[in-house]
This record gives structure tokens, sequence and C-alpha cells, in this order.
């Protein structure tokens, strides 16, 4: 259904799934509920239908984003298949006061890779509690490292001071934007195109891909 | 500080400030007014003895530059006694001096509406003949007073929410206690009432007087649960009003007596003060403050001297004169009636740069009391400015608002978007016209005024701009359609665009609220027209409007209504005088003079005024016409009357006006004005007008609470608060209203007054609930005595205490309110009662041994010696508790669970226990197999059950895990923190249901034929249905997630081996538990579930964690002060009893042997995950080896068939690990 419009012209806003991923503690939820609080609300209530859905606009586009994160429950590993699934973008958050955090993102990355069937899923990583610098355990060579290895952004942010935080998400944006102008472009003249969301799709998509041509960022406080 | 001084300087400054008010503008100084006052004595008639020799004192006492304050409430300190007929329109009311009045508005010309608080009857006084009156120590009564009329009229009466409790009470009789602790009176003991008759007998009817409104008060409460008492409650209201009106007036009168007393202790300050005495009171003249500037002003000046040079200019239209009956210089009163008019005007346009525009001007003659009342119709009130400056806001913000809509709106067109925008610039140039009123009506504040009203601007401005930048650059290619690009700039625009408007009028509403409301009689229409230029204009028009603006912002004075008035409206000051003070005295005319001494008679003047000059009168048509909503009879009256009439307006039916005001006495008359205004004041007022006498609230915020009641307005449910009652239970005496009060009443409300309390520390929303407040204030809401205190509150409490303070300071606090509440003996005794009840609770049911045994010596001592000198059985009993409790690990009174879910509604519906157990499905077969499985033969596989009964021994093994969780575990995120040791049956229940997800993918892996794998999901999409059957949602969730897994989705063959309906069955389990839009389908079921019912807490863990760090741990209240946010700790106790409520276990049968090998099965798979292994990778790698990838080459795997009969040892995948789980995929 979007695959006919000109690129900049009128397009509809998109709807993107992202799941926000990291160990307990990390301070992910206050990432989310960051971005999602809208600060004029007085009282954040986490149980009403679109209390984890926002609309941002990036780079002139509109995106609604409807935010996944199991923060709280994420004992409940068989249901991180599930999330995974869903999503079309990651924020793999860890602490930068912690390295066990980090380590863990690896497997997480693993399994989304896993269940996306899809490497160049878009991922952003996320050095969260950048406020506590003279906690700092992961200093920032390793995580450049790591971003580099994965191909993907790596930011620090802090919550608590609310920095970088949309920026995140925007970068997160971006990415699944640019993922589907890709797809978009590919398919142009493939009239048996269908949907973008379709796994069998991803498949293709993944073997097309060109690494390349995907920029490689590094943000710092 | 004890002397008289503050009664002292509001006399004398009082009326020159009235005079600065009622013209609306502002004053070099008191001083030089002062002074030129004396000075011009020829002229002006006979110094009041106010002025004379305390005129330094004055200027010392209050700064130079006092600013035109709107006085609230006036003293007559001279006799007034209209001795004219009255009109039917006109009522003016004698005034003995003394009296006090509540001031509501004030006309130009000198004479306030105001109502007499010593008969109540409301009607046009001369202010000349009143002082300001505001003495420190009656501040607060003045106020309370104030808010209780305001409400009292504005509240229709069947609003239970506001008088089905007594909290509206609080404010007086708080006011009531300010004077007496002010003046050292608050005890009887005092050795000042012991020693003085006067201030004793006086306090003593202040306070019967107070007891008898409180009495009222009950007798209202009781006639609102009469089905058909109108009639009655409105009677109620109207002698709670005339009360309170007492009750103000016998405070004035103690007031006297101790300032009496003050005198005579100390003779220095007395002398001065008979000084002041002896000089006969004359009132001073309205215009004489005047007379310098007038004398200074350019022709206008000239203009008023002529008037004034001819002392009975035109007997004509002066036939007052001849009309006093007392026998003063009639010459001069006839000169002055005319005087203050234009000296005024003209005052005004000198003195304050930033005079109104033309169309404003009228509007300054009346300044109102900024009133929390909407507006009644029929008083034309809709003019007054601050109900514009509401009006003006309300609509810029839904204008705003809905442009913000649209940029969220995925499609804007362009003329939509453009609309909006040019509504917003209209309307927002709508509201800066009224603000700029507002500062060229006064300089009071100014400056942060002006600051922020061109901060709005700035803001306003540049959404203009980017609004015209986006129009413009959006290519004439798509000409429909705005390309989203600019939205974030737009968005962000608008926004900082509504903030700087809400602190733009806040301030506003500040300067209104000291200054007084006037009339607005702005010519916003044609304001309006300007902005109106069509679409394609539309920068056009921005471009206009940035210069109109810039002109207003750039001339620091707002240059008056500039922004959005014909420019001619901008000019300079010298412009204008000329041509105002034409129509001015016209103006003055119209509008009677204040009396001199001497009464003047309103009537007379109007019949001057009538034959007066046709330019009045047409300048009245005009102004009428711009009021078209103005009721004509008003209308009709505002051009011959210059009395403000207003008054009777008030009564809805009335074309003219009953001479209410004639005979003092009526109280029955003026009870039907109170009421019909009331009575229309309340239907009119709209919830933006309720905000506008003290709302602060976060402007903001505003844009969505507007439509809505206040904020600030806490209504209480009335099983909460009875607060402020006198202790109802002493005065229970519902019968006779009975002015004499007895005794004991009279001590009952001094005792009431003698309450420390901390309510003001409290926070609530609109629904009454607290919402925050200071840990004593909490404590004290804990222990109310009026009345059981919420169970939600309590609960709440109790559940959430340690997220904000310790067990030792609460300790503290309980036994710091069972300290002070001492001073209150009326009270004692129940809240005592109540410190010591909440620390049983706490001992009994909420003691958490490894947090709370540091606050154990502090309670055992309270016990021993506080609590054991007071109520002995008590103390002992808390002892023996704190034994216990130390002694015995846990809490010694298990909480029921129905109990601990009693803050939700129906804990108890779950089934009744004697319908009987349905009989378990077991076959033959099943028992078999688990016998044979018990005595060591093989384990039976899933299929061998029936999915009715594997469902039901699922639940009742999920139930029982689920209904261990202690709601502790669930604050503050326990269960996340330290791996979870601290919540153990959270991890418990959380661990199981991953171990069923985990069963149920091993289960379908372990076997390598295609048929039988496809059986097994067969098997247990239907278990998944019974589950679904049960409302056991927890397991559904577990079951689909591992059917979906993709380990178990990407079994093609297998999955093509399982029927279409069954898929089809799957595919409507998984919506029920689908987390998309926030688990809005499970959501929806759950809501009106009754139990049993189990839950996925996996959502409930969510939610907890998202309230917990979504929510500040502090907020600040309207007064600034810091307060713990109780509303998080609300949603956190309201989710864990939404939890609780579920907490209740389903009547099945329990086969044990079957809970046996279930155990045991999840414990196999369990024992995987400890070691380490990624069972969903493991699972993965197993599936891969039954349906390798790329499937449709090999139709069946073969291959791995040896290797995976039995369950798999992770070692032998390990190589697999790593990180590169992917890898094969590549291959």
């Amino acid at each position: 259904m979007l695959r006919t419009m000109p690129r900049y012209g009128y397009q509809p806003c998109r709807e993107f799934h992202v799941v926000v991923l990291g160990a307990g503690g990390v301070g992910k939820s206050c990432l989310t509920a960051q971005f999602v609080h809208q600060e004029w609300i007085e009282n954040y209530d986490p149980t009403i239908e679109d209390s984890y859905r926002t609309q941002l606009t990036v780079d002139g586009r509109q995106v609604m984003l409807e935010i996944l994160d199991t923060a709280g429950a994420d004992q409940f590993v068989a249901m991180r298949d599930l999330y995974m699934k869903t999503g079309q973008g990651f924020l793999l958050v860890f602490s930068i006061t912690s390295r066990a955090s980090l380590e863990e993102l690896v497997s997480l990355r693993d399994d989304i890779i896993r269940i996306k069937d899809d490497e160049n899923i878009p991922i952003v990583i996320v050095g969260n509690k950048a406020d506590l610098t003279d906690q700092r355990a992961v200093d920032r060579a390793r995580a450049f490292a790591i971003s580099q290895q994965w191909n993907a952004p790596y930011y620090e942010s802090s919550a608590r001071t609310r920095s970088n935080v949309d920026e995140v998400f925007i970068d997160l944006c971006r990415q699944m934007l640019r993922r589907e102008d890709y797809v978009d472009d590919s398919r142009e003249n493939d009239p048996y195109y269908h949907k973008a969301d379709d796994p069998s799709s991803s498949k293709r998509r993944r073997r097309r891909k060109n690494r390349d041509n995907k920029e490689h960022k590094c943000v710092v406080l | 500080m004890l002397n008289s001084q503050p009664m002292r300087s509001s006399l004398q400054v009082a009326p020159l400030s009235i005079q600065k008010t009622r013209s609306g503008q502002c004053d070099d100084g008191s001083e030089s007014t002062a002074t030129d006052y004396y000075s011009q004595a020829d002229m002006t008639p006979p110094t009041t003895p106010n002025g004379s020799g305390t005129h330094d004192e004055d200027v010392l006492e209050r700064p130079p530059s006092p600013g035109p304050v709107f006085h609230n409430y006036l003293r007559a300190f001279y006799p007034f006694q209209p001795s004219y007929a009255m009109t039917d329109s006109t009522v003016t009311l004698p005034l003995n001096e003394g009296e006090v009045i509540l001031v509501h508005s004030i006309h130009t010309n000198g004479w306030a509406d105001g109502t007499l608080l010593v008969s109540g009857d409301r009607g046009w006084l001369p202010t000349n003949y009143c002082e300001a009156y505001d003495p420190e120590e009656m501040r607060n009564l003045l106020k309370a007073l104030l808010n209780f009329w305001d409400l009292m009229r504005s509240t229709s009466v069947n609003d239970t929410d506001i008088f089905g409790n007594q909290e509206f009470m609080k404010g007086l009789i708080a006011g009531v206690r300010y004077l007496l602790d002010h003046t050292d009176c608050l005890t009887r003991e005092s050795p000042l009432v012991q020693r003085n008759d006067a201030i004793r007998r006086s306090r003593k009817s202040l306070l019967s007087e107070l007891s008898a409104l409180v009495k009222t008060a009950k007798r209202l409460q009781e006639a609102q649960k009469l089905i058909d008492a109108d009639e009655e409650i409105n009677k109620i209201v109207d002698e709670m009003i005339l009360k309170a009106f007492k009750i103000v007036t016998k405070g004035v009168k103690f007031l006297d007596n101790m300032n009496e007393e003050r005198k005579a202790r100390m003779p220095a300050i007395a002398m001065m003060t008979t000084v002041m005495e002896e000089v006969p009171p004359t009132p001073p003249a309205e215009s004489v403050s005047f007379a310098p500037e007038q004398m200074e002003a350019g022709d206008a000046g000239s203009r008023c001297k002529e008037n004034r040079g001819g002392p009975e200019p035109a007997p004509s239209d002066t036939s007052e004169g001849t009309q006093e009956s007392a026998g003063v210089n009639k010459g001069l009163s006839g000169a002055y009636q005319y005087q203050p008019q234009p000296a005024s005007s003209t005052n005004a346009r000198r003195l304050s740069q930033n005079a109104p525009s033309q169309g404003n001007r009228l509007s300054s003659t009346i300044s109102h009391r900024v009133s929390l009342v909407g507006p009644s119709p029929l008083s034309r009130r809709q003019n007054l400015v601050s109900e514009r400056l509401n009006a003006c806001h309300d609509i810029f913000l839904s204008h705003l608002g809905s442009f913000i809509g649209r940029l969220h709106v995925q499609s804007q067109s362009r003329p939509q978007l453009a609309l909006a925008i040019k509504q917003s610039a209209s309307s927002g140039g709508e509201l800066l016209v009224v603000i700029d009123v507002v500062c060229a009506q006064n300089s009071l504040g100014i400056e942060a005024l002006i600051h922020s009203r061109c901060a709005m601007y700035d803001h306003l401005r540049n959404l203009m701009r980017t609004a015209r930048d986006v129009l413009l650059t959006s290519g004439p290619e798509m000409e429909d359609v705005i390309v989203p690009q600019d939205n974030g700039r737009l968005l962000g625009a608008a926004t900082s665009c509504v903030k700087a408007t809400g602190e733009c009028v806040a301030k506003t509403k500040w300067v209104i609220e000291r200054i007084g409301d006037f009339e607005f009689e702005g010519n916003c229409n044609g304001d309006m027209a300007t902005f109106d230029l069509d679409l394609s204009a539309l920068d056009a028009i921005q471009e206009v409007r940035e210069r109109s603006m810039s002109n207003a912002a750039e001339s620091a004075s707002i240059a008056g209504s500039s922004v959005s008035e014909t420019p001619t409206a901008s000019t300079s000051v010298s412009v204008t005088p000329s041509a105002i003070s034409r129509h001015k005295p016209a103006l003055s005319i119209d509008k009677p003079l204040p009396q001199v001494p001497q009464t003047t008679s309103p009537v007379t003047e109007q019949s001057a005024e009538a034959s007066h000059s046709p330019q009045t009168s047409r300048r009245q048509s005009l102004v009428d016409d711009n009021a078209s909503s103005m009721v004509s009879s008003v209308a009709s009256l505002r051009p011959s009357l210059p009395p403000l009439p207003r008054i009777s307006t008030a009564i809805p039916l009335e074309d003219d006006y009953a001479p209410t005001g004639q005979s003092a006495g009526h109280e029955s008359v003026e009870y039907q004005s109170f009421r019909a205004e009331s009575m229309t004041a309340s239907s009119s007022g709209s919830a933006s007008t309720y905000l506008s006498r003290d709302s602060e609230s976060s402007l903001v915020s505003q844009t969505s609470t507007r439509a809505t009641t206040p904020d600030h307005a806490p209504r209480n449910q009335p099983s909460l608060c009875e607060l402020s009652v006198a202790e109802s239970a002493a005065v229970s005496t519902i019968g006779g209203v009975a002015e004499s009060t007895t005794h004991d009443e009279v001590e009952d409300v001094e005792s009431q007054l003698l309450e420390r309390t901390y309510a003001h520390e409290l926070m609530f929303n609109k629904e009454g609930q607290v919402t925050g407040g200071s840990l004593a204030a909490l404590v004290e809401r804990l222990t109310t005595h009026e009345s059981t205190p919420d169970a939600m509150f309590v609960s709440t409490f109790y559940l959430t205490f340690r997220l904000f303070c310790t067990p030792v300071k609460l300790a503290e606090a309980l036994i710091d309110r069972f300290d002070y509440v001492g001073e209150a003996p009326h009270v004692a005794a129940p809240v005592r009662l109540r410190a010591y009840n909440v620390f049983k609770g706490w001992l009994e049911t909420h003691w958490r041994e490894d947090s709370d045994h540091e606050a154990l010596p502090l309670i055992k001592q309270f016990a021993e010696f506080k609590l054991g000198s007071i109520l002995p059985t008590a103390g002992k009993r808390l002892l023996d508790l704190a034994d216990k409790v130390s002694s015995n690990d846990g809490t010694l009174v298990p909480r029921l669970l129905s109990s601990m879910g009693k803050t939700n509604t129906s804990a108890s519906q779950f089934l009744p226990s004697d319908i009987p157990l349905p009989p378990p499905v077991v076959p033959k077969s099943h028992a078999n197999a688990l016998n044979n499985w018990k005595s060591g033969g093989s384990s039976p596989s899933i299929l061998d059950f029936d999915p009715l009964e594997v469902s039901r021994q699922l639940t009742i093994k999920q139930m029982t895990l689920f209904c261990s969780i202690m709601p502790e575990e669930l604050l503050g995120s326990k269960w996340t923190k330290m791996g979870g040791i601290r919540a153990p049956n959270v991890k418990a229940m959380s661990a199981f249901t991953t171990g069923l997800s985990n069963l149920v993918a091993d289960s379908i892996l372990q076997f390598d034929e295609v048929k039988k794998r496809a059986h097994v999901i067969k098997h247990w999409i239907k278990i998944g249905h019974q589950c679904s059957q049960l409302h056991n949602y927890d397991a559904l969730m577990a079951i689909t997630c591992a059917l979906t897994d993709t380990s178990i989705k990407r079994l093609k063959m297998t999955w093509d081996a399982v029927s279409p309906k069954r898929k089809e069955q799957l595919k409507s389990l998984q919506a029920i538990v689908d987390f998309n839009q926030n688990y809005k389908v499970l959501r929806a079921r759950l809501q009106d579930r009754v139990p049993p019912c189990l839950p996925f807490l996996g959502m409930f863990l969510t939610d907890l964690t998202f309230v917990d760090v979504g929510n500040p741990a502090t907020k600040t209240s309207d007064t600034g002060l810091i307060v713990i946010n109780f509303d998080k700790h609300t949603r956190t106790a309201k989710s864990i009893g939404e939890l609780q409520r579920f907490q209740i276990p389903y009547r099945l049968t329990e086969l044990p042997d079957f809970q046996e090998w279930l155990a045991a099965q999840i414990e196999r798979v369990r024992e995987k995950d400890k070691a380490g292994v990624n069972t969903q990778a493991t699972h993965y790698r197993k599936s891969l080896l039954l349906e390798p990838r790329e499937v449709q080459a090999l139709r069946t795997p073969v291959e791995p068939v040896s290797a995976v009969t039995t369950p798999v040892g992770n070692g032998m995948f390990g190589w697999m690990r790593g990180g590169s789980v992917s890898q094969p995929a590549q291959v």
C-alpha cells in the first residue's frame, strides 16, 4: 500500500515496534519512561493502552512508535522470543557501571538475529547511566569496539538527566526508515512484493542487503 | 508591634488608595498626592481627620508606591444616611460608623457595590466614607470569608461533594484561630482574656458565633439527605452566609477591643490615636487627591478646572445640590461631582504611559473583586477582564491544541494547517490584547508581567514565523499536502507557546487579583478582523501582526491593545488626552458622584444626567452596542443611572429593582437575591472561571484539565473528612439554629481552634484522594478523628510507607501525633486511640521484622510510658505485641487474602464452598501411567493426560504459587533486584511459567516423528484452550509463547500436520494474551473478571515497574513544599490490590500424583536451565536438527533421529554457543 508512494511525497505515518532489551537494573525502563512520558503528564499511568505509544518526527517523517519493554517481566524468558519477533528495531541497553550488563547484550543480540533471521536488523546500543561517571566500569573504547563489531551505533545516555534519550530512539527510527526505503526501492519493480513485514521477505532482504552502505556512528556525551 | 499601627495605616491610606483603584490608574505615590491634597484645601472639602497629622507616618509605613490595590473589605469611619428617596433601581445603603463591607466592585465614581456584613444587605456604598480594612490579625479570616462567600454563592447546593463534608468550613475556623492566636487569646486562660472583660466577652461571642455556624453547617448536611429539600437548603445556605458575616463582625469587634486594650497599655500611642479621634471625621471628598494632577493635566486639566471653578456650575444639572439635606457646603459637593471622573481619566493618561486605548477606557470605571464565582449573566459579568482573560486563554489553547493535534495526524492539508494556525494566531492576539489592557490598567508588578508577556509574544511570533516558513516552502507541486518535514519545529514552537502563554496568563491573573477586576470593553471583534484575512494572505497577516506586535513589545509600555487594535489605537499618549477628556466629563457625570460627607442623592444625579449632554448618552449607547450580551434591562439602566444598581440585577426575573436596600433589615429579600445570584452564577460559571481566583495551577496542564473541575479545589469524599466540623459528636444537636449558644458549644469550638494540624500539607486530586503530603500530614490523615480513614488510603499507607520513610520515622510521626493532639482535648481521645490502632495494625499484620525492628525500641518506650499512662490497657497490649513481634518472625495475624484485597470491590465473590468440586477427569490409563512412573517405570507423556485435567492441575499449581506472593515483594521493583531474593514467590511463579513454556517446547521437540510432534502441538493447543476457559492466563501465556517460539514455529512440516482448525484456535488464544497495545485484550478481560482467575503476572510486574520509575518520589505542593508523591504509592497499591483481587484459589481437586509428575517435568526442564544453558538456543538447535533449514530439499529429517531420541545434553551443541547461533543460517 505504501510502496507506490514516491519517496519524498506524501507518506502515511509509519508504525514501528521497538523493543527495549537489556539486563535488569540497567535503567532501561527509565529510558522508556522518559521517552514516552510527556512532560506535561503529571502522573504516569502505565496501564493504559497507549502508555507505550508515542509519535515523533524523524527527518520530517511521522513515525508512530510502539515500544515494547519487558521491564519487570524479564524473568519470563519465554516471552522474549515473541517480543523479538514483533520488534522491527532494538535498543540494547546496558549500564556503563556494569560490565556484566554489557556481556548480557551479546546473547540478546544473538537471539535477535536468530529470531529475526536478519543480521542487519536495526539496533542501537545504549550505555545508560552516563551521568554516573565515577562509577563507570565500561570504558568507551570497549563499547565502541562492540559497536563496530555489530555495526550498530552506540550512544551513551542518561535517563536521569534525560540526555540522549530521544536521540537513541530517533536513530533507531532512522535505521528503520532507511531500511524500509531500501526495501521499497528494491521492490519497486517486484509485482509480487506484498508487505515488508512478511517474515519471508526479511530473509531475502538479508541476503540482498549490502553492509557497506550502512553508516557508522558513535555518539558520546 | 502591639500598637494599632497597622490599623491606623490603613485608615490613613484607605481613601487614597480607594480612589486610585477607582480610577483604575496608577499613581505617582501617596506622598505627593497627599500633600497636594492639603495644599488645595481651599478647593476641596475640609480635610479628613485621617490625612492630617499622621501623614508622615503613613508614608513611612507604606512603601512609597503602594500601587492601587483593590480592597476586598472597607470599613466605614463615618455614618452615612442616604436621605433621598430610593429609585427602584438604586439601592444605597446606610452606613454606621465601624461597619465592615465586603466589596464586590467599585465604580470609578467612588460608589462601591458591597455587602454590609452586619446585616447582609447589599447595595451601593460611598467609599469615601470608608477605609480599607485589612488588619494583619484579621487577614486570614477575611480571606476565608471571601472564599466562603464565593463558594456558597457559586456552588449548587446539591453539590454533596462540597457540602457532604465540612471541609469548606475549615478556612473560617482557621481564620478565627489565627485571629485569636495572634492576639494571644487562643485560650481562655490567657491573661489578656482573664483581665479584660470586654475582650473576654467579645471573644466569647465570636466563638459562639462560630459554633452557631458550625451547627448550621451540620444542618445543611442533614438537610441534604432529605429528598426534596432544596428550599430548606437554600435557606440554610443563606443563613450560613449571614452567620459567616457575623463571625467576621464579631471578629472585628474583638479586634477593636483588643486594640483598645493595647492602646490603654501603651499610652504614647493612645495619645496619638486620640488625637486622631478628636478631629471631626469628615470623609474625604473623592476628587481631592486628584486635584494636583488635574492642575498639571493639559487641556483636560483646565477643563476640570472650569468645572471646579464654578462651584455651582450648572445648577440645572446639579440638582442634587439643592436636595442635599445636610447643611454642608453645597458648592463644593456640587463641584466635586464632576471632578473625580475627568481628573482620574486625565490622571490616568498622564501617569501611566500605557493608557488603554479608548475602547478599553470605559471599562476601567468599575473594578471588581476577582471572584471564584462565575459570572452572572445578568450582571454583564462576561465583560470582566478576568473572564475575558480566561475565555481568551481557553480559546487560544483550544486552537493551539487543535493545531498540535493536527500535527499529529498524518494527513495535514495545507489549508487545514493554515486555518488552525490562523485561528491560533488571532486568538493569541486577542489574548495579548487582554493582557495589554491589564498592563495598561495598572503598573503593579508590571515588569514581571511585561516580561512574560514579551516571552509569550516572542513564542507566538516564532510559531507564526515557523508556520509561514513551512507553508511557504512547501513547493507548489504538492498543493494540498504538507510534507511533515517541519512538524517537529512547529510542534516545538506550539508547545513552547502554550507554556509561555500559561505563565503570562498566570501573572496577569495575579495582577488582576491585586488591582481588582474591571470591565473590559475592548473592541476585540475589530481586532480579529485584522487577522481574519484569507488563507493566501496568511504570511501577510503574520507580517502585519509582527509589526504591530513588535511595536507593542518594544515600546516598553504595553502601548495598550495595539497589537490587534487598529493602528490608531496604539497612538502615543499625547494624542489622546483631549479626545478622551472630551468624553470623560460626560462619563463622570453619568456615574454619579460619591458623596461628600453629607449625602448626595444619586436620584437627583440621575435626573441630572438624564438631562445632561447628548454626548453622554451617545457614548452610553455606543457602549451598550458593544456589549451586545448585556441584558436589556441592564442596558437601559446603565445609561441613565450612575449608581450601579446592578445589585438587584441578580434577581433574574425582576426587570427592575426591588427596593431591597431601602429597609436595611429584610433579610428575606436579601436572601432571595443571594440565592438567585448564586443560582445564576452556578449555572453560568464555567469551569474556567472557577479557576480564576487563586489558580496558580500548573499552566501547562491546564490545557487538558481546564474543562474539568479544577484540581486545586479538593473535594473530599464525605467519608474522609468531616475534618473541621465542630467535632460533630459534641455539637450534635441538630435542632434549633439557636442564636444562643451554650457555653459548652463555645468551648467546643474553642478547643477546636486549638488543634494543631498539618492538613495544609496535603494535596488532593479532584476525586478527593490524597496525592501528596508530608509525612506528618499523611499520619494525621491516617489518624483523623472524625471518621474512619479511607480504606484505600490506609492500605496504601501500610503497604508502601517503607518506600517513603523509615519505620523509625513513622513511629516518631505517630508518637508526635499522639503528643500534639493533646493540645486539643476534645479530639485527643479518639485520635490517640487511632494512633494506637495504627501501631497495632502495623505490628499485627504489617510488621516486617527485618526492616522494622529498628523502630521497636521506640514503640516499646512509647507503649510503656506515653500510651501506658493514658490508656493503660492499650499500652500493655502494644507492649505485648512488640514483644511477640520481636520473638516471632513474620506477622502475628496472618493476613487473610480477602482482607488484604479489601481495597478492591469484590474479593469475596469466589465460589461458595457448598458447590461441589468438579470431578477430576482421570481415565484409568492416566492413573496407570502415573503409577507406573512412580514405581520407577517410564515417564508418561503429556499425551497420556486429558487436556482439561492438565489445565486444571496446572492451574492449581500456579494458583498456589500466585497466592503466596506477598505484596511486599512487589514494591520498589524488588523482584528485579539482587536476583529477586527478596521476592521469592514472584520468582517462583515466573520460574514456573517459564518452566512450563520450556516444557511445552521440550515435549514437542522430543519426538522425531512429524506426526507425533503435531500431535503434541494439538494437545497443547487443547490444554491452552482449557486454560483460557479456566481464565488461567498465565498458563495460556506460557503455552502460546512456547508454541509460537521460533524453534517451534519454524517446524513447517509439523505444522502442516496440524489441522487448520487447531491453528485457528491457537491464533485466537494468542490474541487473548497479545501484548500489543499494552495487553489491551487481556486487560479488558481482567477488568471485570470475577475470581477465580489467574492473570498473567508479567503484566503486573511491568506495570509496577513503570509506576515505580515513571513517577517521581516527591512532588511540589502549591505552596512550594516538597512532599511525598503519594499518588505514586497509591498507583502501586492499586496495582497490587488488583493483583490481590485474584489471589483466590480455584475450587478444583488436586491430584497429588499428577502434581508430582508435573513438578518433576518442570524440574527436569529447569535443570537444563540451571546448567547455564540458553534453553531457547538449545531448543532452536534441536529444532534445526529436526527440520533443517531450507527444508524444502529434504523431505524428512533422517539424520538427527538418533541424536534426539533422548533429551539432549547441552554438551553436544556446546560448540555452537558463543554468539554464533546465526552462523548455520549463513551456510
